[in-house]
C-alpha cells in the first residue's frame, strides 16, 4: 500500500489519541475520586479484596469500611471485580493484595474453593484474614463478619408465606455458584417446605443478577405458571427485574414480590406497593466490622470465630425508620 | 455466455435481494420450528403477553445487532457494542438525570456518544490499521472502565426525568411496548442503510472485496469510518433504550451483550467474512436467540442448559448456511 | 517512435520494487486511432507499465504525457478522470454486488443525495450492455457469473467510463472464441480518431488480428515496436526472447538400469517413479499426461496460467482431479497434501513464504515439521535428534546460517529455498516438486540452487521443475513438457529444444475451446 504515508498515519495516531485523552479527561472530572497509593505511611494498612465494586451494596461496606479506618486510624483499600461472575479476576486481585503484604486482609469470596491456595498462601506469610460477606471453607480466615443468609432469606419466607398464605410462589436468584447465592435460596425454601404446606415453590431461575436478564426470567415464570402468587429476588439486580416483570406485565398488585438488598429501584418500588418489602443486610456494619476485627487481629486481640453483621425486614411501613433509613442506600 | 438467471421478483424490498431471500427463509424457518416447538411444549408459550415479553427481551440486544451487523458486513467486527451502550446509557444519564439537560437533547447526546464510540473505533481501523478486533476489544474495555468512572460506579436513575422510561415503556401502538417499536423502526432504518445508501452498499464492497473497493476509487478509508459511526448510533440507540427501559443507567451492566450480538447477526446469515448480509437475518436471529431462552425457561430448563442450547443453535445455522452456500467455511 | 502526434506517450520510465529493477528506461507511444500491442514474456514489465500508466505505481523516472500534456496519475481513480480506462489481468470485482452495482461502484446515482436509485442502476448497465453487444444480466450478482462472464464485466466497467485511452492486459485469457469475437469488435468500435488502445497479450494470432503496432519488452528494457501488418511471427517471438546464451546444460541422467527394481521401466528401459495420465480438473486442467523418470529433472514450460502450478497441485492432492497417479507403477489414491508426503511426493511452493516455511520459527522446527511423527517419543518431540539430522542437512545443502536456530525469516530468498528443500529430503521424498525454485532469490544464490538440484537428481532422486524463466528450464531439466492453457502441447527433450519451439508450443492455443463453464453453480 503506497497511500498512507508515515506522516499522515502519525497524524492519525495524534488525532485518536487526543480525543481519546478527551474522553478520559471527561470522564476524570465528572468522577472526582482520587486514591492515595496503598502502603506508605505507618498506619497499619488493611487491604480489601470485595466481591463486586460498582454495586450499590459494595459501595455501601465501602463507606462502612472508611468509617472505621477514620476512626481507628488504619489505612484501608477497597476493591473488587466488576460482576459478581468473575472468580478469576477477583484472585488476581487478591493475589496482589497478598503481593503488597498489608498488615492484614479482608476478603469477600466469590468462590469459596478456588481460594483456598491463597489462604495457605497468605498464612504462611503471616497475613492474618478476615473473611466477610460470605465464609471461605478454610481454616485461615481468624473471623467472618457476614449477614447470617440462610436466617436472612428465612426471614423472607416467613413475610412471603404470611402475605401469600397459599399456592404457587417461585424465585429468581442471583448466583448458584457462590454460598450467598446458594443460601439466599436455601434458607428460604427450608422455611417454606417446614412452615407453609400450602405453598409450592414451582421453580427457580438464575439470571446472574441482570436486571434486564432476571426480568425476562420471572416473565417466563409467570408465563408458565399463570396463578403464581409471589416471586422472591435473591439479590438488587434480581428483585429489580423481578418487579420489571410484574410491571411490564400488567400484573402489579397481584403478585408479592420480595426483594433482597437495597437500592433506589428497590425502595421506590417498596414505596410504590409494586414489592410489599425486602430483607437488607447491613453493609455499612460489615464493612465496619471487618476493619474493626482486622485492627483487633493486628493489635493482638482475640476476635470471635462469626459476627454477624445483622439483617432488617424493611417494608412500606418501617422504610423511613432511622435505624432502616441508615442501612439502607441509594 | 451465461444464461441470465431469469430475473424474475425485481428486488424493491427492504434489505432483500434474491439471494438473501433464500438465507432468510432458513432462518426464518429456524424461527418458525422453535416457536412451534414451544408451542406445543408449553400451553403458556404462545400467548401475546408472552410473545410481548420475547419481543422486550430481543429489542436491546437486537438493536445493537442491527449496528453490528453493519460493520461485519465489512468483513469486521464490533467488540464493543455491549459496553458500547452501557457507556452510552450513563452518558444519557449524565446528561439527563445529572446535568438536568432537555430530554430531547440527553437522548441525541446518548446518540452522539455512540457516534462518537463508533468514530473512534473508525479511526483506529481505517487510519492506524488496526484489526477490527483488536480496535474494538480496546474499546469494549475503554467503555466499560470509563462507564463506571464517570458513573462513580453507582446506576444513575432518572427519576427525576419525567418522560424518559415512557421512551422504551410507554405504548405508542397500544399493547406494543415503545421498545420493540423502536427495534422495529430501527430495523428498517438499518435495512434502508444496508440496501440503499452507499454506506451500505460500499460496506458490503469492502467486505466483498476491500482492493478491488479501492481500485475503483472508493475512499475505502473514509467510508469504513462513516460506517463504524452509523453502527455506532445504533449503539447509542441500544443505550437509550436499555436506560429507559430499567429507568437508571447501570454502569456495571454491558459486558457479554456483544456476543449476543454477533451470535443473532451471525444466525440471521450474515457471513463474518464480510461482502453479505442482511438486516432482516439478524432481526430473526435476534428473535431466535430471545425466544430460545424464553422458550427453555418457561420448560423450567435450568440456566445451564439454556447456554448450551443457544450454542448448539449457533452451530447448527451457521453450518446449515454453509452447506445452503454450498462451498467454503 | 516520434512521428506522429502520439495520444499516450511515456518516455524513459524507470522503475524499481526492492532488489528489483522491473522497468528500466522504457519507451512506449500509442498514436490516435491505433490498437497497440505490447508483448514481452513474463516478467519483462508489461503489467509494471500498465500500473505505471494507469496510476497505480508512480514511475521513478521518465515522463508520460496524454495528448500532448504531462501528466502523472496518482491512483486510479485520476486516471479514469484523465480519460485512461484499464482492464487489468487480475479481476478487481466485488464478488457479492451486482453486475450492475459493481460497473458503477463508486458512481452511484441518487435520489436526494441519499438514497440509491439501483433502477437507475440498472438501466444504465442495460443500455451500456446493448451499445456493447454484451449479453449480461445487471442484476445478476457477480459470483455467479463465469470467469469470461467476469471479463466482460470488467470489460464494461472500463468502457462506462468516456474513456481516451484503453489498457487491456490478457483480456481473452478466459474468453471462448466468440467471446474474443465480440471482444474484437467492441475495440474496434472504440476506436476512434481521438482513442486508442493498448492490447497486452500472449496469443499471436489475436495480436495479429487486432493490432496495428507491436512494442517488444524484455527483461524491464524496450526492444523495438514494430509494424503488425509486415513482421513475420517468428521475428516477434525472437525479439521477445532475445539471444541468450545458454550455459551450463546439464549431463544426461542415469541411463537404463541403473536404479534397483520394484518399479516400472517405459519403453526405452527408464525406471518411471511417477506417471500421470489423464489429469483433468474442472477448473483448468485437460487430459495432462506424463512420466517422470528416476534421477531425471522434468522442465514444465508455458505461459502464465497455461496450468503447471495447478498440475503440481493436482498431483499432491491440493485440488480435486480426475485421472491416475502412479508411483512406482501403482496407482496411488492422493487426496490430500498428507498422503502425497506418504507416498513420497513432496511440493515445493512457488509462494515460499505463504506455503513453505513458517517464518517465525527457527531453521530446526521448519526442517522437521513434516517429520515431526518419526521424531516423537511418548508424544514428545525430541529435539535433539531432529537438531543433528538438521545440522547435518545444514551441512549436505550448504545453508549458510548463524545456526540452526536462526529464525528463517532472517534467512536470505537462496537459503531459505534450501531450507524447504532439506523439509523434504529429511521426509525422505523421492519425488520432489519445485515451483519456481529461484523466484525473488539472487542471480548469485540461482546457481547454487540450480546445481544443488542437479546433484539431487545425479543422487536419485527425481524433480519436477516448473519455471516461467526459460533459460531457467533449459539449463535443469532433461525433459520439458510444455503447456498452453490446461493441456500438454509437446514434450522435448532439451537437446532438441531451444526458446523459440517452447513459444511456440506454450502459445498453440487449441482451436476448439469450449465454452468456459459458469462458475459457482448452486
Amino acid at each position: 500500500m503506497n497511500s498512507s504515508t508515515p506522516r499522515r498515519r502519525l497524524a492519525a495516531v495524534a488525532a485518536t489519541a487526543s480525543v481519546t485523552a478527551l474522553v478520559l479527561a471527561l470522564g476524570a472530572c465528572s468522577s472526582g475520586s482520587g486514591g492515595a497509593a496503598p502502603g506508605t505511611g505507618d498506619k497499619p494498612y488493611v487491604a480489601l479484596v470485595s466481591k463486586g465494586f460498582q454495586h450499590q451494596f459494595w459501595q455501601a461496606v465501602k463507606q462502612g469500611a472508611d468509617d472505621a479506618a477514620a476512626e481507628l486510624d488504619v489505612e484501608v483499600t477497597f476493591e473488587g471485580p466488576e460482576t459478581e461472575t468473575e472468580v478469576e479476576k477477583q484472585l488476581t486481585m487478591l493475589q496482589t493484595a497478598l503481593d503488597k503484604s498489608p498488615d492484614a486482609i479482608g476478603y469477600a469470596a466469590l468462590d469459596s474453593e478456588a481460594s483456598i491456595p491463597m489462604m495457605t498462601d497468605a498464612q504462611s506469610r503471616g497475613i492474618p484474614v478476615i473473611a466477610f460477606d460470605s465464609g471461605v471453607d478454610s481454616d485461615v480466615p481468624v473471623t467472618t463478619v457476614s449477614t447470617d443468609n440462610l436466617a436472612a432469606s428465612a426471614e423472607a419466607a416467613k413475610h412471603m408465606a404470611e402475605l401469600v398464605g397459599s399456592g404457587k410462589i417461585a424465585i429468581v436468584g442471583h448466583d448458584q455458584t457462590s454460598q450467598t447465592g446458594q443460601q439466599r435460596v436455601e434458607g428460604f425454601t427450608q422455611y417454606i417446605a417446614e412452615n407453609a404446606p400450602d405453598i409450592e415453590i414451582v421453580d427457580t431461575q438464575y439470571a446472574a443478577g441482570d436486571q434486564l436478564k432476571s426480568a425476562d426470567a420471572a416473565k417466563a415464570i409467570m408465563q408458565a405458571h399463570p396463578d403464581l402468587k409471589g416471586i422472591y429476588g435473591t439479590n438488587e439486580g434480581s428483585a429489580i427485574g423481578v418487579v420489571k416483570a410484574v410491571q411490564e406485565s400488567g400484573r402489579a398488585g397481584e403478585l408479592t414480590v420480595i426483594g433482597f438488598d437495597s437500592g433506589k429501584a428497590q425502595t421506590d418500588a417498596i414505596r410504590d406497593g409494586l414489592m410489599a418489602g425486602a430483607i437488607t443486610q447491613d453493609p455499612i456494619k460489615m464493612g465496619y466490622e471487618t476493619v474493626k476485627a482486622a485492627v483487633a487481629v493486628i493489635d493482638g486481640e482475640e476476635v470471635e470465630p462469626v459476627v454477624d453483621s445483622g439483617f432488617y425486614w424493611y417494608d412500606e411501613t418501617n422504610i423511613d425508620d432511622e435505624e432502616i433509613a441508615a442501612v439502607l442506600y441509594e | 455466455m451465461t444464461t441470465s438467471s431469469t430475473a424474475t421478483a425485481p428486488r424493491r424490498a427492504t434489505g432483500l435481494g434474491n439471494r438473501q431471500q433464500l438465507q432468510q427463509l432458513l432462518a426464518f424457518g429456524g424461527l418458525v420450528v422453535i416457536f412451534v416447538f414451544f408451542s406445543v411444549a408449553s400451553p403458556y408459550f404462545l400467548d401475546w403477553a408472552n410473545v410481548k415479553g420475547i419481543l422486550l427481551a430481543t429489542a436491546v440486544t437486537g438493536i445493537m445487532a442491527l449496528g453490528a451487523t453493519l460493520v461485519i458486513a465489512t468483513g469486521g467486527i464490533d467488540l464493543s457494542v455491549g459496553t458500547g451502550m452501557t457507556l452510552c446509557s450513563v452518558m444519557t444519564g449524565v446528561f439527563l438525570a445529572n446535568l438536568g439537560l432537555p430530554l430531547v437533547v440527553g437522548v441525541l447526546g446518548g446518540l452522539a456518544i455512540g457516534a462518537l464510540i463508533g468514530l473512534l473505533n473508525g479511526l483506529n481501523v481505517a487510519y492506524l490499521r488496526l484489526p477490527p478486533f483488536i480496535a474494538t476489544l480496546a474499546m469494549m474495555m475503554v467503555a466499560q472502565g470509563l462507564s463506571l468512572v464517570i458513573s462513580g460506579t453507582k446506576p444513575i436513575y432518572f427519576s427525576d426525568v419525567p418522560g424518559f422510561g415512557q421512551l422504551a415503556g410507554g405504548e405508542l401502538l397500544p399493547g406494543l411496548p415503545n421498545a420493540v417499536l423502536i427495534f422495529f423502526v430501527a430495523a428498517v432504518l438499518a435495512g434502508v442503510t444496508l440496501s440503499k445508501t452507499l454506506t451500505g452498499r460500499y460496506a458490503l464492497s469492502i467486505g466483498s472485496n476491500e482492493e478491488a473497493t479501492a481500485i475503483s476509487g472508493v475512499d475505502v478509508r473514509r467510508w469504513k469510518v462513516v460506517i463504524y459511526v452509523v453502527a455506532g448510533l445504533f449503539t447509542g440507540l441500544a443505550g437509550v433504550v436499555m436506560a429507559s427501559r430499567l429507568n437508571s443507567a447501570q454502569p456495571g451492566l454491558g459486558l457479554g451483550y456483544e456476543l449476543e450480538a454477533i451470535a443473532a447477526v451471525v444466525i440471521g446469515g450474515t457471513s463474518l467474512r464480510g461482502g453479505k448480509a442482511t438486516i432482516l437475518g439478524t432481526v430473526i436471529g435476534a428473535l431466535i436467540m430471545a425466544t430460545l431462552t424464553n422458550g427453555l425457561r418457561i420448560m423450567s430448563i435450568p440456566q445451564e442448559w439454556q447456554k448450551v442450547a443457544v450454542g448448539i443453535v449457533i452451530v447448527l445455522a451457521v453450518y446449515a448456511d454453509m452447506l445452503r452456500r454450498g462451498k467454503e467455511a | 517512435m516520434t512521428d506522429g502526434p502520439a495520444l499516450l506517450r511515456a518516455t524513459g520510465i524507470s522503475k524499481s520494487f526492492p532488489g528489483v529493477r522491473a522497468l528500466d528506461g522504457v519507451h512506449l507511444d500509442l498514436r490516435p486511432g491505433e490498437v497497440l500491442a505490447l508483448v514481452g514474456e513474463n516478467g519483462a514489465g508489461k503489467s509494471t507499465l500498465l500500473k505505471l500508466l494507469s496510476g497505480i505505481y508512480q514511475p521513478d523516472a521518465g515522463t508520460m504525457e496524454l495528448g500532448g500534456a504531462p501528466m502523472s496519475p496518482t491512483g486510479p481513480r485520476q486516471a479514469n478522470e484523465l480519460g485512461i480506462s484499464v482492464i487489468h489481468q487480475e479481476f478487481h470485482l466485488m464478488p457479492d454486488l451486482t453486475v450492475a452495482q459493481n460497473i458503477f461502484i463508486g458512481r452511484e446515482p441518487r435520489r436526494a443525495g441519499l438514497l440509491i436509485r439501483d433502477d437507475e442502476l440498472e438501466r444504465r448497465a442495460t443500455a451500456l450492455f446493448e451499445r456493447l453487444g454484451i449479453p449480461l444480466d445487471p442484476r445478476q450478482p457477480v459470483s455467479r457469473l463465469s470467469v469470461a462472464g467476469q471479463q466482460m464485466v470488467e470489460i464494461a466497467k472500463a468502457l462506462s467510463f468516456d474513456a481516451r485511452v484503453l489498457i487491456m492486459d490478457e483480456p481473452t485469457a478466459a474468453l471462448t472464441e466468440t467471446e474474443v469475437a465480440t471482444l474484437f469488435r467492441i475495440v474496434r468500435d472504440f476506436v476512434s480518431p481521438r482513442t486508442g488502445v493498448i492490447y497486452v497479450s500472449h496469443r499471436m494470432e489475436e495480436i495479429k488480428e487486432i493490432s496495428d503496432r507491436i512494442t517488444v519488452l524484455r527483461d524491464g528494457r524496450y526492444v523495438d515496436t514494430l509494424p503488425t501488418a509486415t513482421t513475420a511471427t517468428r521475428e516477434v517471438i525472437a525479439a521477445m526472447v532475445g539471444r541468450r546464451l545458454e550455459t551450463g546444460v546439464r549431463p544426461a541422467p542415469p541411463g537404463p538400469g541403473a536404479s534397483d527394481g520394484g518399479s516400472e521401466r517405459d519403453s526405452s528401459g527408464h525406471d518411471i517413479v511417477l506417471a500421470v495420465r489423464g489429469l483433468s480438473t474442472r477448473a483448468l486442467l485437460k487430459d495432462v499426461s506424463f512420466e517422470l523418470r528416476r534421477g531425471e529433472i522434468l522442465g514444465f514450460a508455458g505461459l502464465m496460467g497455461a496450468g503447471r502450478t495447478e498440475v503440481a497441485r493436482a498431483i499432491i492432492g491440493a485440488d480435486r482431479s480426475t485421472g491416475v497417479v502412479e508411483v512406482n507403477g501403482r496407482p496411488v489414491t492422493v487426496r490430500s497434501p498428507a498422503d502425497a508426503v506418504r507416498h513420497g511426493i513432496g511440493y515445493l511452493s512457488e509462494d515460499r513464504k505463504r506455503y513453505g516455511l513458517l517464518l517465525d520459527q527457527d531453521v530446526v522446527r521448519n526442517v522437521m515439521l513434516s517429520s515431526l511423527r518419526g521424531m516423537t517419543r511418548g508424544g514428545f518431540v525430541r529435539d535433539a535428534d531432529g537438531r543433528r539430522v538438521v545440522e547435518e542437512m545444514v551441512d549436505r545443502l550448504s545453508i549458510r546460517t548463524p545456526s540452526v536456530t536462526q529464525r528463517t525469516k532472517n534467512l536470505s530468498g537462496g537459503n531459505q529455498q534450501k531450507v524447504v528443500l532439506a523439509k523434504w529430503l529429511v521426509r525422505d521424498c523421492d519425488v520432489l516438486i519445485v515451483d519456481e525454485p529461484t523466484r525473488g532469490i539472487d542471480v548469485g544464490a540461482k546457481d547454487e540452487i540450480y546445481t544443488l538440484l542437479t546433484a539431487l537428481a545425479a543422487q536419485g532422486k527425481s524433480i519436477i521443475v516448473i519455471s516461467s524463466e526459460l533459460p531457467e528450464v533449459l539449463r535443469l531439466a532433461d525433459r520439458i513438457v510444455v503447456m498452453c492453457e490446461g493441456r500438454v502441447t509437446g514434450t522435448l527433450a532439451n537437446a532438441d529444444a531451444d526458446q523459440h519451439q517452447i513459444m511456440e508450443l506454450a502459445t498453440r492455443f487449441g482451436a476448439d475451446r469450449s465454452l468456459v463453464t459458469t462458475g459457482d453453480p448452486e
